[in-house]
């Protein structure tokens, strides 16, 4: 599958980086959850140090390949551009990316003996694996605990269209291989045997199950969770949907699934139902774009109320929705308007409502009113020596958070097995 | 359909309809080429530079290069050309077919000797083509062809003085311009030996001699022919600066008819040429750039600005800015401080960093809101700040004997 944004030629990015003001204290690097030094790396662009730039991209964020293509740019450094004042925001996020496709990854990164101890992180997602690296820096080793594809969310669930294989490889080689981290594939249920054999453990498992949908007819034969689809079409094999999908929700992983529902089959209908309206959809932009660009369609103010058919899948009854108003979060509320159900005739449905931790893994480790792993802002968990962060204390967030994550427990593991020593 | 302002007037005898001249250059090598530029408004040519016949002209190529940034990538041209490989006869019928075809521009042509007698030849043989004007080539970069082999003539005050007699002598009553170089010890002794040479006028001034740039990977200069270059003569944006001074220096000191010539790109650049002295302004490297039909905004620009200053004649503004220049010694030094406009600020940041490494630690930062002040007491008023500002919210606020003033930033159009 050929990806929809091209990188910037080299003209393109000097040009790009000219723009930049090379703010003083600059607002785009401090939005950034991982902090990366946007003005430095631009200048860099600017003066035709091309491995300069790739070495302070390194430095500061382990997922370069990966922010570089699908970091939600309009969430962080673009919504704070000083250059928004003048014109337009500098295209910051695609200028790092020009960095990572003109360059190959630097090996020039030292590390130490790593004789400070032995940390046992749970998931090999970025979250994981950006506290991985963090803690080989600093002088630790580290087993990497997982059960499916090293890589994570975007490896296991991100359509090729935005973060080819050839990229995902490049980067979960180079950051399993340059600090050797020993990757152990096993699924981690509790983490109490850990404790005893590591001088600390960090849990980032990321979301791995799906929530469920309550409707009469959710068992029928035609019913899928997005998620087991997208790991499906990802690693290669026919997801099995039919020629009239509807999907349920209106978030990222909404959006991803419809769009790669197209891309297999551009000959299918797939259309995102959606209880609220086009300005509420929870997606990011770019990949809306992405999906109305392969043919997505929507059905706004639909409330699904029941899966139609016999055994199999024949449509979807839903009620239209009514907005009104704000509730105390700010989110847009619905109603329903009663008499108003109408049935939209599906061969399959997709569910993609939200994702959560089975509640009876990790026995022992404090839950949120949410169900997710209750962390302390220093990121311990119930449990001394056992940290937590990313997707399965935050609940469904970007890999640039992961990796913020990842990186501040580094930082608190490193000073607990200190201080324990 | 819009009325024109006359721009019009007589620059040493000679009528111009406007003050801009395409310079003795590339886009005056081809009959065809000067047609169109006169036919697209310019008010007159001087032909590329030419020779007596026995002279061998061997062009280099590639002889251009330039540097710049990549959104601006030419702020300085450069070149390794010579003069035109067009001898003096076929100069000749042009300046003839030219003058024929347009009568009420300005024809001029230009030389470069090495004997007396070509220098007087090829006057004398203009002269009976109906030539308006002869402007003398002193300074080509990479001409040898004056006294001291690898010398520009006008490095030199006496071969100067001496060639200049020579071509005025010959050229009786038709125009002499001489081009000289910007690269001397002393512009004025040269304008002073061409004042006492007798000759009309002086071109101020030709491309500036310069390595344009060395390729870091390969270390082969630029412009590089299978890896070797040599100087080039720099022209464009980059030079302007020069240019101005060399003028504003020689009309400080003596009484000459500057011709402009180097580095101006618009009709404001023009005006800044002619306020410093000079009466006319050649160009090559904007036309170079962005063609003839340049002459159309040269043209409306410097119309709105005379209506704007309330002058009837392009002369009125010859000279007007030399009053102004003055010698740093001279200049009364009033307490001066950076005034930042809150209002157009964008909080970058740029001045309170420029200032505390830069300058004299006065800005403070507020990082809370991102925005700058002033310590008044510490600020001298240098203002730096006001050159890296993106939006050009500092001016300067000068006050003297309780009158105040303000120096904002012009240094872009």
């Amino acid at each position: 599958m050929e990806e929809f944004e091209k990188t910037l030629s080299r003209q393109q990015a000097a040009i790009e980086a000219e723009r930049c003001l090379y703010c003083y204290d600059a607002p785009c690097q401090v939005k950034c959850p991982a902090h990366v030094p946007v003005p430095e790396f631009i200048q860099s662009i600017r003066s035709g140090n091309l491995h300069g730039a790739r070495t302070i991209l390194q430095s500061a964020h382990p997922f370069i390949e990966t922010c570089g293509r699908i970091c939600p740019e309009e969430a962080f450094c673009q919504s704070v551009c000083t250059r928004s004042k003048i014109d337009a925001p500098l295209r910051i996020r695609e200028l790092h990316r020009f960095v990572t496709d003109s360059t190959d990854p630097s090996d020039r990164m030292e590390l130490p003996e790593p004789s400070l101890g032995k940390v046992a992180i749970v998931g090999g997602g970025p979250a994981g694996l950006a506290c991985a690296r963090e803690l080989r820096v600093r002088g630790f080793s580290c087993d990497v605990f997982e059960a499916r594809q090293v890589g994570g969310v975007p490896s296991q669930e991100v359509s090729t269209h935005r973060y080819p294989r050839e990229v995902e490889d490049r980067e979960v080689r180079f950051l399993t291989s340059s600090f050797v981290a020993n990757v152990r594939s096993e699924r981690v249920t509790d983490v109490k045997p850990l404790v005893g054999d590591y001088d600390a453990v960090f849990v980032a498992t990321g979301l791995p199950s799906e929530s469920d949908l309550n409707v009469e007819g959710i068992g029928l034969v035609g019913v899928y969770h997005a998620r087991d689809l997208l790991r499906k079409m990802k690693s290669g094999t026919i997801s099995g949907a039919g020629n009239r999908v509807g999907i349920i929700g209106g978030g990222n992983v909404a959006i991803e699934v419809a769009s790669m529902l197209r891309e297999e089959d551009p000959t299918r209908d797939v259309t995102v139902v959606y209880r609220r309206g086009i300005k509420e959809l929870k997606a990011f932009k770019k990949e809306i774009e992405e999906a109305t660009t392969l043919g997505v369609t929507y059905q706004f103010l639909a409330i699904p109320d029941k899966v139609v058919g016999n055994d199999h899948v024949e449509g979807l009854e839903v009620t239209q929705a009514h907005l009104c108003g704000e509730d105390e979060s700010g989110r847009c509320r619905f109603e329903p308007l009663p008499g108003s159900s109408f049935i939209i005739p599906l061969d399959t449905v997709v569910v993609a409502i939200g994702q959560r931790i089975d509640e009876d893994v990790f026995p022992g480790l404090v839950r949120s009113a949410s169900g997710f792993i209750s962390a302390a802002e220093n990121m311990q968990t119930s449990m001394p020596g056992v940290y937590a962060g990313g997707d399965a204390v935050h609940g469904a967030q970007t890999v640039v958070e992961a990796v913020r994550d990842g990186k501040k427990a580094a930082e608190q593991i490193a000073a607990f097995v200190a201080g324990g020593k | 359909m819009y009325r024109e302002h006359d721009l019009s007037y007589d620059f040493l005898g000679i009528h111009l309809e406007n003050p801009f001249i395409l310079s003795a250059a590339p886009p005056t090598d081809e009959l065809d080429m000067a047609i169109d530029g006169l036919k697209a408004g310019w008010a007159g040519v001087v032909l590329k530079t030419t020779s007596v016949e026995s002279n061998p002209v061997n062009l280099k190529y590639p002889m251009m290069s330039s540097f710049g940034t990549a959104a601006h990538k030419l702020w300085g041209l450069g070149n390794i050309d010579l003069i035109s490989q067009y001898h003096i006869d076929e100069v000749c019928e042009r300046v003839t077919a030219l003058k024929r075809m347009f009568p009420t521009k300005m024809i001029a042509a230009s030389i470069m000797g090495s004997q007396k007698e070509d220098w007087q030849s090829l006057v004398k043989q203009l002269k009976k083509a109906s030539v308006d004007l002869v402007e003398c080539s002193f300074s080509c970069p990479q001409g040898s062809m004056g006294e001291a082999p690898g010398r520009m003539l006008a490095q030199s005050v006496e071969a100067t003085e001496k060639v200049a007699r020579w071509v005025k002598e010959a050229a009786e009553e038709t125009p002499i311009l001489i081009k000289i170089t910007p690269q001397v010890t002393d512009i004025v002794e040269i304008a002073r030996a061409l004042k006492r040479a007798g000759v009309d006028g002086v071109t101020a001034s030709n491309s500036v001699p310069a390595l344009i740039g060395v390729d870091v990977e390969t270390l082969e200069p630029r412009p590089s022919l299978f890896g070797e270059g040599a100087y080039s003569g720099m022209t464009g944006m980059a030079i302007k600066p020069l240019t101005l001074r060399t003028i504003a220096e020689i009309a400080r000191n003596v009484d000459i008819t500057i011709s402009g010539n180097g580095g101006a790109y618009s009709w404001s650049d023009a005006v800044e040429l002619m306020a410093v002295g000079a009466s006319n302004v050649q160009f090559c490297t904007l036309p170079m750039h962005h063609g003839f039909g340049t002459i159309r905004d040269l043209k409306s620009g410097l119309a709105d600005y005379l209506d704007r200053k309330g002058c009837a004649s392009p002369l009125d503004i010859v000279g007007k800015a030399l009053k102004n220049i003055k010698g740093q010694e001279e200049l009364v030094a009033p307490c001066s401080h950076s005034d930042i406009d809150l209002d157009k600020c964008i909080g970058c940041g740029n001045c309170f960093r420029a200032c505390s490494d830069g300058a004299h630690r006065a800005i403070l930062w507020d990082a809370e809101k991102r925005q700058p002040s002033v310590d008044a007491e510490k600020c001298p008023g240098c203002g730096q700040c006001m050159q890296v500002c993106p939006v050009n919210a500092i001016r300067m606020k000068e006050e003297l004997d309780g009158k105040v003033h303000y120096f904002e930033f012009k240094g872009t159009r």
